[in-house]
């Protein structure tokens, strides 16, 4: 079994399916036929300049696998998924790290902050790509999507950038309240840690109200719950607070 | 959307229609939602605003440095 890291970008259109949605679908497809492991699709938020041919919103979709695919295997069953489902006028980029190999972190971390705040070229992303060992592949339009794909490993590897894709649904509604204690919201998850938004982990112990929609972020290389304390009890965090994740 | 509300919420700017009130004005971004007909809830990952119906969860909203343009108005040619 090895360890990698998978990231995509730029697979969508207005009106189509999501870049997480198709994330998700590629790591359960290799999860499925390989016996491994996919973690949660973690989402990261890219620069948002006039010079950048996004869509609307420009974020890359990353997950850890576990597997005994090889390399090639997983390139080519995420690639055609990834083909298949993509917009007819996206431009999808596909970046796969191996975590067990000699690559320069900080290099690929680096270029990942950068992407948050500066335009990146496509041949910048081929040069450090080639460099640090990065299979990174265009797959259609004009590929632009190579750049958040490997920006969006950078980041997920920093390891506190990034919300998670997808609802936490535990029985709560927009008008039905949950309450449970946060070992309960641990094991029911798979989330690693409940903290408030001041970034401090609450006790096991603890009981947290949770109403609508329940998300996570990335945080500290953890998968974590953000609560607020409002009236004396712990509720979960709204969007508005999860928006700088 | 109609042509008053688009006026009264979005400039125009080089081509694109920029939103007046910028951004974390979640007030505004839902009033204005609420009286538009073009709106549609874009993917739930992609939304920001805790009441679904604003125009920062639009499918047609395309964020920008300082605010969001209106890529629907844009293509109505308002």
């Amino acid at each position: 079994m090895k360890n990698w890291l998978i990231c995509i970008d730029d697979t969508d259109d207005i009106g189509t399916k999501g870049t997480g949605e198709i994330a998700e679908e590629i790591a359960l497809l290799l999860e499925n036929m390989s016996g491994g492991k996919a973690s949660f699709v973690t989402r990261h938020q890219l620069f948002v300049h006039p010079d950048i041919p996004y869509t609307s919103h420009n974020s890359a979709m990353c997950f850890a696998l576990r597997s005994p695919l090889t390399q090639a295997e997983i390139h080519h069953y995420a690639v055609a998924h990834l083909i298949a489902e993509s917009a007819p006028r996206a431009d999808p980029g596909i970046a796969i790290l191996d975590l067990g190999s000699q690559y320069d972190a900080t290099a690929l971390m680096e270029f990942g902050r950068r992407a948050k705040t500066e335009v990146i070229t496509k041949l910048a992303a081929y040069d450090l790509a080639e460099r640090l060992n990065i299979q990174l592949t265009e797959h259609g339009g004009t590929g632009q999507g190579v750049i958040g794909a490997l920006a969006g490993l950078g980041l997920r590897l920093m390891g506190s950038d990034g919300r998670v894709k997808g609802q936490i649904k535990l029985g709560q509604f927009e008008d039905v309240a949950l309450e449970l204690c946060v070992a309960e919201i641990l094991e029911l998850t798979g989330l690693d840690a409940v903290m408030s938004t001041e970034r401090y982990p609450l006790a096991a112990d603890e009981r947290v109200l949770l109403k609508g929609k329940v998300k996570a972020v990335y945080l500290g290389h953890k998968f974590v719950l953000l609560v607020d304390r409002k009236a004396q009890t712990w509720r979960n965090a709204g969007k508005q607070a999860l928006q700088a994740y | 959307m109609d042509p008053i509300l688009a006026e009264q919420a979005f400039e125009l700017v080089d081509n694109r229609w920029i939103f007046r009130a910028g951004l974390g004005q979640y007030w505004m971004a839902r009033r204005v939602a609420q009286r538009c007909t073009g709106f549609v809830p874009d993917d739930e990952d992609e939304q920001v605003d805790d009441e679904p119906r604003s125009c920062y969860n639009c499918q047609y909203r395309r964020w920008l440095v300082e605010s969001v343009e209106c890529l629907l108005l844009k293509n109505q040619h308002y």
